[in-house]
């Protein structure tokens, strides 16, 4: 990171293929949308390119980037709905959600958590799919510890339901 | 608890299940070539400490100036000894808490943020409460007049403060521009409100109430107002 301050491309590039991967996976399991993941995967590219002056060495760099990354999701989350304000009618229909696989009888992750409170979801995705720790989901968030493991806990307990309901379900079909 | 691993085990299976489409390299090609283009070496920012004196530098140097170009410390001398801690020391600590707020807000990933400016908030409305208190109703001929000037001399302190914050702001204002600007204004309008607090003797609560304490509701909405608009700008010109 402090040799990308220094305009160093060779770090640039490493940087970039690091942790592109983990940012467009935090993109994609809360959108469910390949392509806006990454329109957002490269403007939050350009946001920290950004304000790469804002990172003091020594600091840890995942929580300072996801801070970057979970901003530029609200201002797109924003833009959109404004977006979709305007419009009044939708021609095309939404694309499909991202593949899951069928070796699983439980329902896909994003379908799962998308009933979950936009708070929850984050700090799932930053801990299970992003394998963030506590410390620095709290970071990342600009919330405390407590915080952090009070919203995992609740979206765990939901989830849990709906995943008793899901099974509850399937017993009663057959 | 059976119930709980059993259930804590699915979770973790189903998102170990979960395949996430991956990220094509063409569009990895270009947004490194887009980053690589604009490449060039930047300064880190300074610790908060030096931006925490700086903030503090401008806040005082303000206060001082107001001295010089208004005679006298009228309100200083008309206040009580109780009526001067009430006031003064509310004042010192909302103005400690949002600049640390400020410093804050400029480095991303940084905790208590908006709890520290909240704080700041809280203990403004306290203040407000104090005067009500500690103050008292007076009968003055021309209420009108006298809190429109003392308004616009609030003002007349709490804008150059705002724009010497915002040169020292710039650069740090990332992640939330609506917050920092709303958070600046306040800090700038309590310049404003601490140089009326020390110059004006006029002791009528509504007076203080309307053209002093407002100096720092108007300059955070202006502040808030003012980085969203510029701000958004900013970003979607990117």
């Amino acid at each position: 990171m402090v040799r990308y301050q220094q305009a160093d491309a060779r770090a640039t590039t490493m940087l970039i293929e690091q942790l592109s991967p983990q940012l467009y996976r935090f993109f994609a399991a809360q959108l469910g949308n390949a392509d806006n993941a990454q329109d957002m995967l490269q403007d939050a590219w350009l946001r920290i390119h950004r304000v790469r002056h804002t990172y003091r060495p020594g600091e840890p760099v995942l929580p300072w980037v996801y801070a970057i990354a979970r901003r530029v999701r609200v201002d797109n989350y924003r833009k959109r709905r404004r977006i979709a304000m305007r419009e009044l009618v939708v021609e095309t229909l939404p694309e499909p959600a991202v593949p899951t696989s069928e070796a699983t009888d439980l329902p896909p992750f994003d379908k799962l958590i998308a009933d979950l409170p936009a708070s929850q979801r984050e700090v799932l995705t930053l801990l299970k799919v992003n394998g963030l720790s506590l410390e620095e989901v709290a970071c990342a968030t600009s919330s405390s510890v407590g915080s952090v493991k009070q919203k995992a806990h609740r979206a765990y307990e939901r989830l849990r339901s709906v995943l008793q309901l899901s099974r509850a379900g399937k017993g009663t079909e057959v | 608890m059976n119930r709980r691993e059993v259930t804590q085990g699915e979770l973790d299976r189903l998102i170990d299940a979960q395949e996430l489409p991956q990220l094509r390299a063409d569009r990895l090609k270009q947004i490194e070539s887009a980053v690589i283009a604009d490449l060039r070496p930047v300064r880190p920012m300074a610790s908060d400490g030096v931006y925490v004196g700086a903030l503090a530098g401008i806040f005082i140097a303000i206060c001082i100036v107001s001295c010089y170009l208004i005679a006298g410390r009228d309100g200083w001398e008309a206040l009580s000894n109780l009526q001067r801690p009430v006031v003064f020391i509310p004042l010192l600590a909302i103005a400690s808490l949002l600049a640390f707020s400020l410093v804050r807000q400029m480095r991303p990933a940084a905790k208590y943020v908006r709890t520290t400016a909240l704080f700041g908030a809280g203990v403004f409305i306290l203040l407000i409460a104090s005067v009500v208190l500690i103050f008292h109703p007076m009968q003055e001929t021309a209420f009108a007049h006298d809190s429109l000037v003392c308004f616009r001399a609030g003002m007349m302190f709490a804008i150059p403060t705002a724009i010497l914050f915002g040169i020292v702001l710039w650069r740090g204002a990332a992640l939330s521009p609506a917050l920092t600007g709303a958070t600046a204004g306040g800090l700038a309008g309590l310049a404003g409100l601490t140089v009326l607090e020390i110059h004006c003797p006029n002791m009528n609560v509504y007076h203080i109430v309307v053209a002093h304490l407002s100096v720092v509701v108007v300059c955070a909405l202006a502040g808030f107002i003012f980085s969203s608009v510029t701000f958004s700008r900013r970003w979607s010109n990117h």
